[in-house]
Parts: structure tokens; C-alpha cells; sequence
């Protein structure tokens, strides 16, 4: 067994400094002196044969002793010896912190949060940082942050470990590892400290190329919370859902609160066991857009915080706008009149819309409209066009994605095609994925229907014209339709409406070129541009609460984001991380670091010194002077 | 006047003094000389103070007759009386440099102008040796008696100094050598030497003179509170001791200092002496009136 060692062990040839030591110590003794009025007493002392004992010599140089015992301390120091401790001595360690919302929570009324036990974990590694070796330090919510390089200055550490905040962001743990494995292409990583309290998806897809020492922290208290909050519009009114959640082995009582616009709407009791969530359902009549807020009130004590609180927004109502040829008459008759939506172009083949929700075209140029989805009948996209080749050859549908929005409910078997397209020469399934195309419906020679789904813009494409085919003869035709429309509305956000998570909002249509002031929870400003295709993307939501987008023109629009993280909810701390392949258990106790014994050794000759120094300049008392 | 002034001597205030003209020394034996004086002698004499009786022989004087007794008994008794000597009181001051701490030898001074003072006033004959230097003739003061004496004796103290080097043993020596007569020696000394003081005492005891010691001690030789590392230098030799760790060493030093105070009271009382220790910090009225007394030295 290893009980340690020493870092410099070639210091110890300064122990010879023990020989000159004891000859100045003989060569320069100095004693005070003292007039007695005779030494008859004295001497006879001396001379009795208890002085003479081992015992006595020994104490009789003390101050010599006391010498040694200082240079063996002060040697001992310059060898720098350490205690080994159960933390292997890596000389770059990565430590990844989680800084989760679950970070926040709390063991009991007043404890302190699971980040600042962390941090005081990895505090304490820090002061026990051995010469020679360097932390880095990590941070990781939902992304991953280096809070500080490899680094062996302490100060630097800690002044980067206590900037480390709680993310109102549920935990994942990939980037982190890959900011590890990048760390590692630079410096020999051979382990990664992880500090969290659990609340990880227990299954992480990444292959560990370092050993990940997985220490876990005490678990936090009972909690309940909002994990997910969304609307559907139900004719003349939203019904609002909310979900809560609790942790497990716990029953709380929650009351839930339904703010619209800051006026108190509903509010309903409701006790959650642990054992499932608890829906609570809200109804809104529709008038207009409206800002609702869900607040919960445990009457216990609960845990965290942050996820007391959601935010939903709902949009104005209006008519779903769609641009459908004359040409496409099929799919004109299909759609339901009573469905509120508006028809370009007319039945005279007038009018034209500024943007549209939804484009249904078999002509090649319409694709180019502006709109949020599209769906091409019979037409090729020109990036495909290399791929395919369109021929009059009757075919028909194999296989396709029963689950999808565009074809659920559609029976295609024995939906002969009167012109199957077929793949180009040499041009495999995969050549379409790589377009950024997901095959939906696939034909004896080449994929039949495709879906592209783009920031602001869903393309389908339905490679054979249904004109053409026996489709719009099935009743699964105008089924085809309906789930068109509803796949608009949805897109458009007017059939349903849902909370926004932390992390980044979602792309949006706005006005091309364009700047947009973003202002967030805490106050903080941020300029976002449009593309020249008027896509707002990239906003940055980290913080639970309302964020402003204005322009400089127009009404300023508010996005409410709130946790809504089952996992970081329910506190539920897994013990075994499934990493590919590997499994990594939690450790079961607190991680030891080598322990620098230097500074005691230090500490402890000073200690000898000031005692060697009263002890010489003690002053005999006692026998005064004669007179 | 002032006070200081109004002083017979400055070794003692005039209330001691007046204390101790009541007073007197009481030897444990009658080493008394045949010089006539105010102590009774162990066998007949002349004094007016009846002793016995006992049978006429042939010889006596009748005028010894006590005719009372024979006109009673038919029987001739002779009548005899205490025979009074003087006593003559000596005192030997050590004046070594070694009394030269923490009032050591004012204390003996004082002592010995007490004591003296006690024999004058007596009409004993009082005579003082001081012990000094080695080799040197020490510093005497011829016996005298008598209350008018008493300057002379204050005066011989005053003077004298502890400035010698002569170790005590060699003091009696040089005082036996001058002395002549029986009577009781007192010693005032630390008794702190290197000699053997067994001969000097046999001496003393030889000369008829009964030995009373009184050590004086000060508080720090009684009582040392020292520590660490010492070199200890001896006031009177020079000499050097190296002593390491000496508040260690402090019970065996007590155990020492007891065994000297043991030895010299064994050898006094060996000699039918009388031995004392004392401080020198102990106030000189209850030295002579509670401790001396006690003990028996003055009545």
C-alpha cells in the first residue's frame, strides 16, 4: 500500500547539515550567568547520581533537540512530502461541474444549494493542489463552458470557481465530455472528475476516450414542480394543460395558479405523490393574444424553486393562409370550407398574399413563395433534380411513415402512380439524407415522398402528382388534405400553442435585414440581425422569465421561458451512467486528493523556532544581584 | 533630632534594645569561668545563694557551720552556697563574600549586637571574631562586660564588612587560637562551605565552649526559583558551574540544602550545641523573641 511519498526526495541532502549543526551548537553554547552566593550546594547537586541519569543528559540539551527536530522539519518540508489520497494523481484533471437547475435545490428549509457543495468539493481540491499538477474547470447545464484552462494558480481557480452560477437549464452531459475530450488532445487527460447531483439523463452518447469518475452529491429535498405547459384551441376557446411533477417517495400539495396578464384567472389545489404527474387542465376563452403565467405554491417545503414558474403565450387568431394553383383542383375541393383559412388564388385566379402559412403547388416556380410550409405535388425540387430522373412509369408505394403528421391516417397500399419518378444512376437513399431530406414514403425506384425541415420552413415533396395516380379516388385523399392544413395551422402556431424552455427560442419569420433589441429577465441587452431570408434565430434564452424583442418599428413581442424538465424536477439522481458502453458508477464516498504535507512541516519548525526562541530567551529569575 | 538619629546603634531599634535588657542568655551547659560573676557554678562557693547541706569533716571552717541545725540535730551540718562565675560569650560572624546576599550579613550583624548586647547587659564577658580574609588575622573585639561596653560592641560591627574570603572552618582556627576560657561560642554563618566542620566543632567542644550555630539562609538560596541553562559563578572563588535544565534539578537542590541544615544540627547537638536556621528575610523581633525563645537560647 501506498501511503505516499515525497516530490523532491534529493532535499534530503540537507540533513547533513545536522553535523555542522551539532558542532556550532557545542562550539557556541552560551549559558547566562548567574553569581550564587556559593556553589557548595550546586555542585553537590551535580554530582548526586539522579543527574546523572540518561533521562537528565537528555533534557540537558533540549535546545539542541530542539535544533534537530527544526532541521528535520525544515528538510522534510524541501522534500515536499504528500499523503496519498483515493483521487488518482493525474497531472491534468478536468472537472466538469454540473450547474444545472437541480443545482439549486436545496436538502432542507435553509441548507445549501448542490452547486455550492460542489463547489466547496472542488474548492478543496484546489487547495490541495499538488506542485506539477493543473485543474481545469468546466461548467455543464444544458451546453458546456470552460470557466478556466488548465491552470495549477489556485487563485485563478478559485476567483473562476466563484463565478460559477446555477443555469436555469436542465442537465446533458455530452458537451461537457467533448470540452474534456478537447482539453485532452492538447494535454494527457487520463480521468475526468464529475460533480453532479445525479439529475443526468442516465444514458450519455460519447465514447469516453478518459476514465470519468462520477462523484455524486447528497441528494436534495422533496420538490414538486411545472414540467410542461401547453394549449390547443378547441373552436372558441384554449384549453391549457399543465403538468406537474414531484419527486419520488414524496407526496406534496401544491396549489397551482393561472395568471393571464397578471390577473389572478384560477388557481386549483393538487396533490402530487411521486408516483406520476398531476395534469391540471385550464380553460381561456379566445380573445386575442394573451401572456399566462402558471405559478405553483407547495404548502411543504419544496426543494427548488425554479421550477415553481411557466410561461405560455398565446397568439392572435387568424385565418390560416393558403396558395393553391387552380391547377391543383383536387386539393382545392378537398379542403373544408367551414375551416377557417383564406384561398389564394380566388376562384377567378385574382389575388396574391403578402406570406403564406401553407403553398400546395405543382409548379416548380410557386416553391420559391414565401412560406412557412410548403408542399410540392408532382414537382422536383431543383436540388434533387440531380438525383432523380422523372419518367411515365407506373408505380406504386411500398413502404411509408404511418407516424408522420402529412400521412397519418392515410392508407397509400395499392395507390397505383401513373409517373413514379426513379433514382439517377449511382445515387443511393443515403445521397437524399445528405440533402437534408427525410424519406417519408418510398417507391419501388426512388423515394416517393420527402420532408425537409428548415428553421422557418417545412418542404414536403410528393415526387408523383396525385393527378396522376388513383390518391385522390381513396378517401385517404382529402385525409391527406386535412393533415396538410392541421400541419400548417401547427406550423403557424394557431392550433396549439406551447411554454418555451430555457435554452435558445426558436427561430422566427421577421422582416429581412433587420435589427432586434433582445432584453432579457435580469435587464441584460442583446442586437440579434435577421437573415436575408428574415430569420431570427439564435436568441439566447438561459434565464426563466419574459424576454422583450423590439425592433425599431412595430410592437414588441414577449416570449416567456420557464425549466419545465422532468428529470430536473424530480431530483431523481441516477447512480450508474450508461457512456456508451461503459458504465460509471457514483462513488460512494467523498474523493480524497493528495494531501501537500509540506506547509504542516513548515508550520510546525516555525512553531519549533518560537519555542527555541522563549526557551533561550527565558531569563533565570529568582537571585538578585549583591548589593 | 530625628528619629534615626535618637538610634543608640543602627542594628537595633531602641525597642529591641530596651527588650532585651530584660533578658538574658541561657546556656545548656555551665561552662562558666572561675572568675566571679552573675552565673552559677555547678559546685560550691561563695555567693549568697544556699546550695546544700553536708557533714562537718575535720578540716572545714565552723564559721560554715549552721549552728540552727546543729542546736536542732546535735549534729554539725556545714552549710554551703552557689559558687557564681561569669560566662563568657563569644561570637564569630562568617564574613565571607557568600553573607554579601539578600541581607545575610546585616541579619547576622543584628543578630550579634542582639546577642552581645544580651551578655553585656549580663556582665558576661562578650568578645567578637569576624572571620575575612584568608591567611589574615580576623578582625576581633576584646572581651569586655558591662552596659558601657555596649558602644564598643555596636561600634566593632558597624564596621565590619563582608569583603573575605576566609572559609569558615579556618575562621575557628584562627579564633581558637586567640581565645582563651570556657564558655558558649555562637556562630552566625550560612555554613555554606566546602571544609569539613566536624574537626572545627571538636575543636570548639575541646575548648569548653558550647556551640550554638545559626545559619542564615536568603530566601532565594532557601527557595531558588530559576530555570533553563545556567552558568552559576561563586561569589567568593570565582568558579564556574554549568548547570543545564536547572528548574529540574530545584527538589533534588532542596533535598541537598535540607541535608546540610540535618548535618550541621547533628553535629551541634552531637556537641551538646544548639543549631537554628533562618531567613534572612525573617524579621530580627520574632528571630530573638518567638524563635530564640522557643528554643530555649534566651529566657
Amino acid at each position: 500500500m501506498n501511503w505516499g511519498g515525497f516530490l523532491n526526495p534529493m532535499a534530503g541532502v540537507w540533513f547533513l547539515l545536522v553535523v555542522p549543526l551539532v558542532i556550532l551548537y557545542f562550539l557556541k553554547l552560551r549559558r547566562p550567568q548567574l553569581e550564587v552566593p556559593s556553589l557548595v550546594l550546586w555542585r553537590s547537586v551535580i554530582n548526586d547520581s539522579r543527574v546523572n541519569s540518561p533521562f537528565q543528559k537528555f533534557k540537558r540539551n533540549l535546545l539542541l533537540l530542539l535544533q534537530l527536530v527544526l532541521l528535520g522539519c525544515l528538510v522534510l518540508a524541501a522534500m515536499r512530502p504528500y499523503w496519498r489520497g483515493t483521487a488518482d494523481q493525474a497531472q491534468y484533471l478536468p472537472v466538469l461541474i454540473d450547474c444545472s437547475a437541480s443545482m439549486a435545490a436545496l436538502d432542507k428549509p435553509g441548507g445549501q444549494p448542490r452547486l455550492e457543495l460542489a463547489k466547496q468539493e472542488v474548492r478543496r481540491l484546489i487547495d490541495n493542489l499538488l506542485p506539477g499538477q493543473r485543474l481545469a474547470l468546466i461548467a455543464v447545464s444544458n451546453t458546456a463552458r470552460s470557466l478556466c484552462d488548465f491552470s495549477d494558480n489556485p487563485r485563478v481557480l478559485r476567483a473562476a470557481l466563484d463565478k460559477l452560477t446555477v443555469q436555469h437549464a436542465p442537465s446533458r452531459l455530452e458537451d461537457g465530455l467533448r470540452m474534456a475530450q478537447a482539453l485532452a488532445l492538447t494535454n494527457p487527460v487520463e480521468t475526468v472528475l464529475l460533480y453532479t447531483d445525479g439529475n443526468l439523463p442516465s444514458v450519455v452518447s460519447f465514447d469516453l476516450p478518459f476514465e470519468l469518475s462520477y462523484q455524486k452529491l447528497p441528494s436534495a429535498g422533496p420538490n414538486v414542480g411545472i414540467t410542461a405547459v401547453n394549449a390547443q384551441r378547441n373552436r372558441d376557446h384554449w384549453d391549457v394543460f399543465v403538468r406537474v411533477d414531484a419527486t419520488k417517495n414524496s407526496s406534496q400539495t401544491t396549489t397551482v395558479e393561472f395568471w393571464n396578464s397578471g390577473r389572478l384567472e384560477a388557481s386549483e389545489l393538487v396533490t402530487v405523490d411521486g408516483t406520476g404527474s398531476q395534469r391540471v387542465v385550464f380553460n381561456l376563452p379566445d380573445e386575442g393574444a394573451a401572456s399566462l403565467e402558471i405559478r405553483l405554491k407547495p404548502d411543504g417545503f419544496d426543494a427548488l424553486s425554479l421550477d415553481n414558474e411557466a410561461f405560455l403565450d398565446l397568439p392572435r387568431q387568424r385565418n390560416l393562409r393558403v396558395h393553391c394553383p387552380l391547377s391543383l383542383a383536387t386539393y382545392r375541393q378537398a379542403m373544408p370550407e367551414q375551416d377557417a383559412l383564406v384561398l389564394y388564388p380566388d376562384e377567378e385566379g385574382n389575388g396574391k398574399g403578402a406570406d403564406y402559412d401553407l403553398v400546395i403547388t405543382d409548379q416548380a416556380a410557386d416553391l420559391e413563395l414565401d412560406a412557412r410550409m410548403t408542399l410540392a405535388v408532382g414537382v422536383i425540387p431543383n436540388d434533387l433534380k440531380s438525383l432523380l430522373e422523372a419518367t411515365t412509369q407506373v408505380g406504386e408505394i411500398v413502404d411509408w411513415q404511418r407516424s408522420s403528421p402529412l400521412l397519418q391516417y392515410v392508407q397509400l397500399r395499392d395507390v397505383q402512380l401513373g409517373d413514379e419518378p426513379r433514382k439517377a444512376e449511382g445515387v443511393e437513399d443515403k445521397a437524399f439524407e445528405e440533402a437534408g431530406y427525410e424519406i417519408l414514403a418510398q417507391g419501388k425506384r426512388a423515394p416517393l415522398v420527402l420532408h425537409r425541415g428548415r428553421a422557418a420552413r417545412d418542404d414536403y415533396v410528393m415526387l408523383f402528382h396525385t393527378d396522376r395516380s388513383t390518391l385522390v379516388y381513396r378517401i385517404g385523399f382529402p385525409i391527406l388534405v386535412k393533415n396538410t392544413l392541421e400541419e400548417a395551422r401547427r406550423l403557424a402556431g394557431l392550433s396549439e400553442a406551447r411554454s418555451l424552455p430555457t435554452g435558445v427560442l426558436e427561430s422566427r419569420r421577421v422582416a429581412p435585414d433587420s435589427s432586434f433589441t433582445v432584453t432579457s429577465p435580469d435587464g441584460s441587452q442583446t442586437v440579434h440581425r435577421s437573415t436575408a431570408e428574415g430569420d431570427l434565430a439564435g436568441i439566447a434564452a438561459p434565464m426563466i422569465g419574459r424576454y422583450r424583442v423590439e425592433s425599431g418599428t412595430g410592437e414588441p413581442e414577449m416570449f416567456g421561458v420557464s425549466l419545465q424538465s422532468v428529470t430536473e424536477t424530480q431530483l431523481e439522481g441516477v447512480d450508474t451512467l450508461q457512456v456508451k458502453e461503459v458504465r460509471v458508477t457514483a462513488a460512494t464516498t467523498r474523493l480524497q486528493t493528495d494531501r501537500p504535507l509540506w506547509p504542516w512541516l513548515a508550520l510546525l519548525g516555525f512553531s519549533l523556532l518560537l519555542l527555541e526562541w522563549l526557551l533561550f530567551q527565558k531569563r533565570p529569575g529568582g537571585m538578585k544581584a549583591p548589593a | 533630632m530625628s528619629p534615626a538619629s535618637a538610634r543608640f546603634t543602627s542594628l537595633l531599634e531602641n525597642k529591641v534594645l530596651s527588650r532585651l535588657e530584660k533578658m538574658r542568655l541561657y546556656p545548656q551547659r555551665r561552662l562558666t569561668n572561675r572568675t566571679r560573676g552573675e552565673h552559677q557554678a555547678g559546685k560550691g562557693g561563695t555567693s549568697t545563694e544556699f546550695a546544700d547541706y553536708r557533714d562537718y569533716v575535720a578540716g572545714d571552717d565552723v564559721k560554715n557551720v549552721d549552728w540552727n541545725i546543729f542546736a536542732r540535730l546535735e549534729r554539725p551540718y556545714v552549710k554551703l552556697y552557689r559558687h557564681e562565675e561569669d560566662l563568657h560569650v563569644v561570637l564569630l560572624l562568617d564574613c565571607s563574600v557568600s553573607m554579601n546576599f539578600e541581607g545575610k550579613f546585616e541579619r547576622a550583624k543584628q543578630l550579634a549586637a542582639a546577642l552581645g548586647t544580651l551578655g553585656l547587659m549580663n556582665l558576661e564577658r562578650v568578645s567578637v571574631y569576624a572571620c575575612t580574609s584568608a591567611g589574615g588575622e580576623p578582625a576581633f573585639l576584646a572581651p569586655c562586660t558591662g552596659r558601657v561596653s555596649r558602644g564598643r560592641l555596636f561600634d566593632f560591627l558597624e564596621r565590619l564588612e563582608s569583603r573575605g574570603d576566609c572559609p569558615f572552618e579556618t575562621a575557628i582556627d584562627g579564633m581558637l587560637s586567640r581565645h582563651r576560657g570556657r564558655g558558649v561560642v555562637i556562630l552566625l554563618s550560612d555554613f555554606l562551605t566546602f571544609g569539613d566542620l566536624q574537626k572545627p566543632f571538636n575543636m570548639l567542644y575541646s575548648a569548653g565552649l558550647e556551640v550554638s550555630a545559626v545559619q542564615i539562609l536568603s530566601p532565594t538560596e532557601l527557595n531558588p526559583e530559576l530555570t533553563g541553562n545556567l552558568r552559576f559563578v561563586d561569589s567568593e572563588s570565582g568558579q564556574t558551574l554549568d548547570v543545564s535544565n536547572v528548574g529540574d534539578l530545584l527538589s533534588v537542590y532542596h533535598a541537598h540544602r535540607l541535608a546540610l541544615e540535618e548535618e550541621v544540627a547533628m553535629i551541634c547537638r552531637q556537641r551538646s550545641g544548639r543549631f537554628v536556621s533562618i531567613s534572612s528575610q525573617e524579621p530580627l523581633e520574632s528571630v530573638l523573641f518567638d524563635l530564640l525563645r522557643r528554643k530555649g537560647w534566651i529566657r
